[in-house]
């Protein structure tokens, strides 16, 4: 694929050029989990809870086992040795339940996997798990966190009555004093509803154990396979070395796939004990009950300001719905919250408390934003909130309380240190775009005729580049290995794990402008624990701000080589390196990599102090976090018969630092967007009292489709952060973070004659068409 | 999908397909827009799949007389771009246009729509304003039924064993006539959560004809006789539109689930009928 | 998810009440039985099979009479499971005389659990009406030609 014909020093970052990925994926040519086949593989399918909380009194296995073809049949009886699905959170009183990767003698959410059936296809073993039979006991169960903590309420594990798995505390400043003294003290519950990820790819598990190696290797749609190696290492009791996980192309993981489940451990285990490679492939019904939900939050807000808006203090109580386990960050996810309550404000009083609740639901965890989404929808409510407490305009309250220009790098009332802002800039860019004054102006009009039509305004703060390894519960560094082949053509080991984010582009716009080589002479490798050096993963906006920044400093190394060898070549000690070439600064002779690189491995003769080969490793830990932010502006019209929102324009203005190809950060930011739309008008995981899942499907889970989103106009401010030196901040989840905010803040305008301070999410037509009729009455 | 081991037939005649499916154990393949995601939760396990896209005389539009007549297993697709029936019946093309995605249009039936008869379907709220007739076949002979006797109740049908939807036949629209579907769409599935479909004849500037169905708001879509009682003699303006509106949810049981209440439903009903009327009254000649 | 209606049948309440408590009378009315058997006082032991649209599934169940308040009110329950997943109602029914009939007036909680619940929440409601208005129209006929 001819990309560009560029080869010139220094011109390809900033360039909008079509992903290398695409043709692949668009082409049904790319390899994903359930594409892999291997040679005498058997089929697992897996029998799961239909009860929210149940004992199980017994499980007759023995007509699955008869039935033609089946392999094996598994119970947790038989993996009770096996370690528990991890959690890599760690708080202070933290009660962790243990994870066992089939239940025991209970089952505590609908989806809890309770056998596996093996067979020699995955028909076979679906017809199989029919024939296991449960003997069900139904247990209470409760999946409202709010209830959950009531005295009373069935304990989702026996052992912890109170279904709290944890209380967190933080605080700055002399809260209850300004609060005391403040002229103006708005409150408002705000509620973000659990999510579902959906990603277009469900989950999968290949694992293939080779007995006379002792190796065993886990193919597994995921975002993190390096961690991955080390979890399921240690939950199968196997050394990491034996363990080779491949995450193949991952059909979109939104966070779903940061994370290790009882599925991956159990193929393993089902491939070590029958010495055939097995296959389970999580169907659509599976991923909506199984894998990790977002959100589930009720925030109970309170905010403290002077009478001309300057915001003072701010107070949070946080109950965050876990569901019944701890997944891989589960009870860490609330604190990214509370790190970013304060968004782009200058205040330096807070206080936060929160209440991790178990539930009988699947449990929750890092969802595209994780944390910053419902931190961000709170503060950028409550400002409005504010506003309208006040009667002053939503865009001059926030202009008032950004944190200064002057005041970076800035120490938040939360411990972070903000590295680089002009917060009112995306503002006005993007109050510009919309023409703000004309707006208001018709909005006024539309209101004399009756019409309900809005303006909302978002402007977000987020923390991204996760993280400084110490702020981490497994390391926040990246790596990446950078080899220039003997014919010159380069290839990267990135510890990254793309899914869709675009890197093997982004990737090859930096080596083909650090090296002057082509695009297409770059391969990026990732995702094999076996082919790249050890990583972190692909996800909290990181993979561009960390492996993007040790990738560079791995291509200054081997620069420095190249000139070695080139300096030898032209044997000349004034040379540099440019446009793919070395040249000799006195005589202009020059030597192209090929040339270089064939050196350097055919190593006749060596440079001074200098090894044959052309490779270099880089592990680079950042020193901060970096931190994106944006103005986003969504105008709306309510329809008065019906409750329908319409989003008559989104303007979009994020500022993510040094952006290396505009139309990957266009596409993340469009993409964000609309999962953002989704959570504010349309998406709700809703358990019944039972801890049924009642919109299990796509038939009552409604994502947004194309032709229900709105054209979505981008713009960009630029801030280079001076956390790396290639300025980036990351964009993976700033759409998402900005969008729920500016959507409903847009509704309750266009409603506020009405008297409308708040709604909670999702804004379904029939739940504004109540407030009309009550309005009407 | 994992659905359970099931047979696969495509007859070439009707005949055929009549003697696939005396198994009770046999299930039509039409389109297959309900069944395969049934079957693929394995909440529908037929033994056998009696695919009737092989079966000559069940597709194809024709015009006879005023008699628009439509083969079973005419795709809604076909239904939507078709420029006989967009000339000729344009609301049973508005309906067909709005039905789920672009996929499900270019693989799903009207036979089988309406053999299902799931109470939320598009077509059931046009076919009941087209009064519309459905021709049935079994191996003892045919029969033609009307919509209302079609439909009997939420996914029932007066399909007896054996029996297949053949034809759909309606009338030619009258000269002059405005016709217009409206539809509030459940954002997850694409189903109607209330959907009225309108026809409007004018004369001399007041209402001569007119006819109202309703799909999604109860368990069985229906024909609003009450309505179109109030419209007609009525010059159509607002405010007749609105009285004539008003009762079209009196005396159903109107559904209730997550999607939207009984009281919303009945609300959105009066809501889209007048939407319906208005756009049929703007475009009658 | 709460349900609730109203039937109206051609017989005194007296009769109505018999009717609905006959265990004969339920099990001939109540769509897809197939076996009812007494277990105990109030509770019987049913074998069922659901057909709805493409949907087939066998059942085992029970069906328990409870807080009976002779010929005006009483609670239902009925319990099923099977492959596809299981399914609870409760619900209690008030007979008040109307005409020379009994309006049976039904409110209660349906409850749908594993795939079946998959199956798109918008037919719980509008197939459990239908279901009930099959078993009224069942009565009716069963206790007219009895």
């Amino acid at each position: 694929m001819a990309t560009t014909t560029i080869t010139k020093t220094g011109t390809l970052v900033g360039k909008r050029l079509k992903r290398k990925e695409d043709p692949r994926l668009i082409t049904g040519t790319a390899t994903y989990t359930d594409d892999i086949q291997l040679p005498g593989m058997n089929y697992a399918s897996i029998l799961r809870s239909p009860y929210a909380a149940a004992k199980i009194r017994g499980i007759d296995i023995s007509k699955a086992l008869e039935h033609p073809g089946v392999v094996a049949v598994y119970t947790g009886a038989d993996v009770k040795d096996v370690g528990p699905v991890p959690c890599g959170a760690s708080l202070p009183g933290l009660r962790v339940p243990h994870h066992h990767i089939l239940a025991q003698d209970r089952t505590y959410f609908v989806g809890h996997p309770v056998a596996v059936v093996v067979a020699a296809d995955r028909y076979i073993a679906r017809d199989a798990l029919d024939l296991v039979e449960v003997d069900w006991d139904p247990l209470p169960a409760v999946a409202d966190p709010e209830k959950a903590i009531e005295a009373g309420a069935p304990a989702v594990h026996p052992e912890w009555p109170d279904n709290i798995a944890f209380n967190f505390h933080q605080e700055n400043g002399e809260v209850d004093k300004v609060f005391a003294e403040a002229e103006v003290v708005v409150k408002q519950r705000i509620i973000s509803q659990r999510l579902i990820p959906c990603p277009m790819e469900t989950r999968g598990v290949v694992a293939d154990y080779r007995g006379g190696d002792k190796t065993l290797t886990i193919y597994s749609s995921s975002q993190i396979p390096h961690l991955m190696r080390n979890l399921v290492a240690q939950m199968l009791g196997i050394a990491d070395n034996h363990l080779r996980v491949v995450a193949p192309e991952v059909g979109g993981g939104f966070g779903s796939k940061l994370n290790v489940y009882a599925e991956e451990a159990l193929m393993g285990f089902i491939a070590m004990k029958t010495g055939k490679p097995v296959k389970w492939i999580e169907t659509r019904r599976e991923n909506f009950l199984t894998t990790i939900h977002g959100r589930g939050h009720v925030d109970y807000f309170e905010l403290a300001a002077k009478k001309d808006g300057t915001i003072l203090a701010m107070k949070l109580k946080l109950i965050q719905d876990l569901g019944s386990y701890h997944q891989l960050l589960t009870p860490a996810i609330p604190t990214l919250s509370v790190l970013m309550m304060p968004g782009i404000y200058n205040f330096k009083h807070i206080r936060a408390d929160i209440v991790g609740v178990f539930t009988n639901c699947v449990p929750t965890d890092a969802y595209r934003g994780a944390g910053r989404p419902e931190a961000t929808h709170g503060i950028e409510r409550m400002v409005d909130v504010l506003a309208a407490e006040l009667n002053m305009d939503p865009a001059e309250i926030r202009l008032k309380n950004f944190v200064p220009n002057d005041a970076f790098p800035y120490a938040t009332a939360t411990g972070l240190t903000y590295d680089s802002g002009n917060y009112a800039a995306p503002l006005h860019k993007a109050l510009e775009i919309v023409d703000y004054k004309s707006l208001r102006a018709e909005q006024k009009k539309a209101r004399a005729e009756g019409r309900l039509m809005g303006v909302g305004i978002s402007t977000y703060g987020e923390i991204c580049a996760m993280g400084p390894s110490p702020a981490t519960p497994a390391g926040g560094w990246e790596s990446a290995s950078v080899r220039i082949e003997p014919s010159g053509k380069v290839t990267v080991m990135t510890g990254i794990k793309p899914q869709g984010q675009g890197e093997e582009t982004t990737f090859s716009q930096i080596v083909a402008d650090e090296l002057g080589v082509e695009m297409d002479d770059v391969t990026v490798l990732h995702g094999d624990t076996m082919v790249v050096q050890y990583g972190i993963g692909t996800f909290g906006s990181r993979a561009t701000a960390i492996g993007g920044t040790a990738l560079y400093f791995a291509l200054q190394e081997l620069k420095k080589k190249v000139k070695k060898f080139g300096a030898m070549i032209l044997e000349s000690d004034d040379v540099s390196f440019s446009g793919g070439q070395c040249i000799c600064n006195r005589t202009g002779r020059t030597a192209d990599l090929s040339q270089i690189a064939g050196a350097s491995y055919r190593a006749m003769k060596l440079p001074p102090d200098t090894d044959p080969g052309l490779v270099a490793t880089n592990f680079w830990e950042p020193p901060n976090f970096t931190f994106p932010f944006g103005a986003h502006i969504c105008v709306t019209e309510v329809d008065r018969d019906t409750g329908a929102v319409e989003i008559k324009r989104y303007v979009a203005v994020d500022d993510c630092g040094r952006i290396i190809n505009p139309m990957i950060v266009e596409g993340q930011v469009q993409g964000g967007v609309v999962q953002g739309l989704g959570q504010a008008l349309y998406e709700h995981g809703i358990y019944d009292e039972s801890g049924q899942l009642v919109t299990g499907e796509f038939m009552d889970y409604a994502i947004p489709k194309a032709t229900m989103v709105p054209w979505i106009e981008t713009d960009h401010t630029v801030t280079p952060s001076p956390v790396n030196p290639l300025g980036v901040k990351g964009v993976g989840e700033a759409g998402t973070i900005g969008a729920s905010p500016s959507i409903v803040n847009s509704v309750v305008d266009a409603l506020s004659p009405l008297g409308v301070r708040h709604l909670d999410m999702p804004l379904t037509p029939e739940s504004l068409w109540k407030i009309l009729e009550g309005a009407r009455a | 999908m994992i659905p359970q081991n099931f047979d696969y037939a495509t007859p070439e005649s009707l005949e055929e397909a009549f003697r696939l499916l005396s198994d009770p154990n046999a299930k039509v393949l039409a389109g297959g827009q309900s069944l395969i995601p049934m079957m693929r939760l394995r909440l529908a396990a037929p033994e056998t799949l009696v695919d009737l896209r092989g079966v000559p005389g069940l597709g194809g539009i024709r015009l006879e007389g005023r008699t628009l007549r439509v083969g079973a297993m005419v795709t809604h697709y076909e239904l939507e771009s078709s420029p006989l029936v967009r000339k000729s019946c344009p609301l049973l093309a508005e309906a067909a246009a709005n039905i789920g995605d672009v996929q499900v249009r270019n693989c799903g039936t009207i036979g089988g729509s309406l053999a299902h008869a799931d109470p939320a379907a598009d077509y059931p709220a046009s076919l009941h304003a087209l009064e519309a007739s459905v021709r049935i076949a079994s191996p003892s002979g045919e029969r033609t039924v009307s919509i209302a006797d079609f439909l009997v109740d939420t996914f029932t049908t007066a399909l007896e064993p054996g029996e297949l939807v053949v034809e759909v036949s309606v009338p030619v629209e009258a000269e002059g006539a405005g016709v217009s579907y409206q539809k509030c769409v459940q954002p997850a599935s694409g189903f109607a959560i209330v959907g009225v479909a309108a026809r409007i004849v004018k004369k001399d500037g007041e209402i001569a004809f007119a006819r109202i169905g309703v799909t999604g708001l109860s368990g069985n879509a229906f024909r609003a006789t009450g309505v179109e009682k109030l419209l007609e003699g009525t010059r159509g303006d607002a405010s007749d539109i609105g009285r004539a509106v008003a009762g079209i949810g009196d005396g159903v049981d109107a559904n209730n689930d997550i999607h939207a209440s009984a009281a919303y439903r009945q609300h959105l009903a009066r809501v889209y009928a007048a939407r319906a009327i208005v756009a049929a009254v703007s475009r009658a000649k | 998810m709460k349900i609730a209606g109203s039937h109206t049948l051609p017989f005194a309440p007296e009769r109505a009440y018999n009717l609905l408590q006959d265990p004969q009378i339920l099990a001939a009315c109540m769509p897809g039985c197939e076996q009812l058997v007494k277990i105990a006082e109030d509770t019987y032991q049913m074998k069922m099979k659901m057909v709805l649209a493409a949907i087939s599934g066998q059942f085992d169940g029970k069906v328990r009479i409870a807080d009976p308040n002779p010929h005006t009110s009483f609670r239902l329950i009925v319990e099923g499971t099977g492959k596809i997943g299981f399914m609870k109602g409760d619900g209690r029914l008030t007979l008040a005389p109307k005409d020379t009939g009994t309006e049976v007036a039904y409110e209660g909680d349906v409850q749908v659990g594993g795939t079946m619940a998959a199956v798109g929440q918008r037919l719980i409601d509008t197939t459990s009406k239908m279901m009930i208005k099959r078993f009224f129209d069942k009565l009716c006929e069963k206790a007219g030609s009895a």
